[in-house]
């Protein structure tokens, strides 16, 4: 039974008014008596409470920069609590951003190795699911030549076939991505859904109300890092887009 | 660093062919640290991508270029063990202790490496800093030099550098035959523990802070 529970979960970020940090500017500043406040907090994600359980279907919408995508990359763990907790029992497929860590130089064969490590898959894992990659990807013919002779199309199928390649207990996505041609992205979406079907908990982060609304059966609206409205899509979706219309 | 042993061997009025074994089994160790410290110290700004996008241990980073490091280290000690032996180094059971010296050279560097790539996240400049640094103190550690060379304040503080010993660990064997003195071995053990153990703390204690600031 996979779970997650957050707990008045909290992640402060620091916006520093210099460009970028350095040691020449460190020392200038320590003598200089008038030292400018170097950075203000900014709380993307604040107070949030929730439990996600087996069989969740979860959207979360709200604006850009509502803490939707920061919240999604705690429950991976990319950014650790400021304060609260976060905990989180089975294994997580995170799909923020497929092909992130592929080495161009490697041929795409060496990067199902790399990348599945990555993700977290076990060296006989991949051994077993190597050619279902590459048979999903259509990539037979250029399998070992290096990634960065790929055209983008060809580089976001190998990567979405890998990270589908594993049924995971809890699915996190955001932004569902685009790539592929209509064929394969008809595939895509086939196993898409599949993946979301079989998955113990899905979360994703989408701003095409349509598709939270087919494809979730709880939706969560997040604004300025606080959670708004937590209910089912048919609910808080109307109540969302309600609200952003006169906002 | 053939030409480097050449216009040093001059320089030092010293015969080419045992200074360029003296000045080889210095460098090697030397390029193996310089290496490891340089290259970890952007360990982690190098994959900000990564590092954004999805969890690792933070220790992989520098962690995966020490260890890419060392091996590259150990190919060109076989090439340059080759030149030392062609141009008559000493072939004794002393070179045993090479593998342990690597070890230990390997832990001190990592400590080293493991501090700055986080002190290098805090701040951008650090890796020019670096450099600079590095190269001040290279000629603070008697590669080219013999130790004993120096005199006054300037062997005093050399002897404070903590690179000097891990010079001696390599270069007792290879030119001399003989395995490093127990003083020696002792010292860089301990060296070798602290740098560990602080590179270790610092990343425990900030490994949480790094994604927040690249």
């Amino acid at each position: 039974m996979s779970k997650i529970t957050v707990e008045n979960l909290s992640i402060k970020f620091r916006i520093y008014h210099d460009r970028s940090p350095s040691l020449k500017d460190y020392f200038a500043n320590l003598f200089s008596g008038n030292r400018p406040a170097a950075y203000s907090d900014f709380w993307a994600v604040r107070d949030v409470s929730v439990e996600f359980r087996s069989g969740d279907r979860v959207g979360i919408v709200g604006h850009n920069g509502a803490g939707k995508s920061t919240l999604l990359k705690a429950l991976c763990r990319v950014y650790e609590s400021s304060q609260g907790k976060v905990r989180v029992d089975g294994r997580v497929a995170p799909l923020l951003e497929i092909g992130a860590g592929f080495h161009p130089e490697f041929t795409g064969r060496e990067n199902i190795y790399l990348n599945g490590s990555i993700l977290g898959y076990t060296d006989a894992q991949l051994r077993v699911i190597e050619p279902e990659v590459i048979a999903f990807a259509e990539l037979e013919e250029f399998i070992d030549t290096p990634v960065k002779y790929y055209s983008t199309g060809m580089y976001m199928r190998l990567a979405f076939s890998l990270a589908t390649a594993v049924h995971p207990d809890i699915l996190v996505l955001d932004e569902i991505f685009a790539g592929g041609d209509a064929a394969f992205m008809e595939r895509a979406t086939a196993r898409m859904h599949q993946m979301i079907d079989q998955a113990n908990i899905m979360i994703m982060v989408s701003h095409d109300h349509r598709l939270v609304s087919s494809l979730c059966n709880r939706v969560i609206w997040m604004d300025h890092g606080r959670l708004v409205r937590d209910g089912a899509p048919d609910e808080v979706i109307p109540e969302y887009l309600g609200r952003g219309a006169h906002a | 660093m053939s030409v480097m042993a050449m216009v040093f061997a001059t320089i030092f009025n010293e015969d080419v062919k045992v200074f360029a074994v003296f000045l080889f089994a210095g460098m090697i160790p030397w390029n193996c640290f310089n290496s490891i410290v340089v290259q970890s110290s952007g360990a982690f700004i190098n994959n900000e991508g990564l590092i954004k996008k999805i969890y690792l241990p933070k220790a992989v980073f520098p962690l995966s270029v020490s260890v890419g490091v060392i091996i590259d280290s150990l190919l060109s000690f076989v090439a340059l063990f080759a030149i030392i032996i062609a141009v008559g180094g000493t072939f004794s059971t002393a070179l045993f202790f090479i593998p342990f010296a690597y070890v230990l050279l390997f832990l001190f560097s990592l400590g080293v490496g493991l501090v700055l790539s986080i002190v290098t996240v805090f701040f951008r400049d650090m890796q020019y800093v670096l450099q600079i640094a590095m190269q001040g103190l290279f000629f603070l550690t008697p590669i080219l030099y013999k130790s004993s060379a120096l005199s006054g304040a300037v062997a005093d503080f050399v002897a404070l550098n903590p690179v000097v010993p891990y010079i001696e660990l390599f270069r007792a064997p290879l030119t001399q035959g003989r395995v490093p003195d127990e003083s020696v071995i002792y010292q860089a053990f301990v060296i070798s523990l602290v740098a560990f153990l602080i590179g270790l703390g610092t990343l425990l204690s900030q490994e949480r802070k790094i994604v927040f600031r690249l």
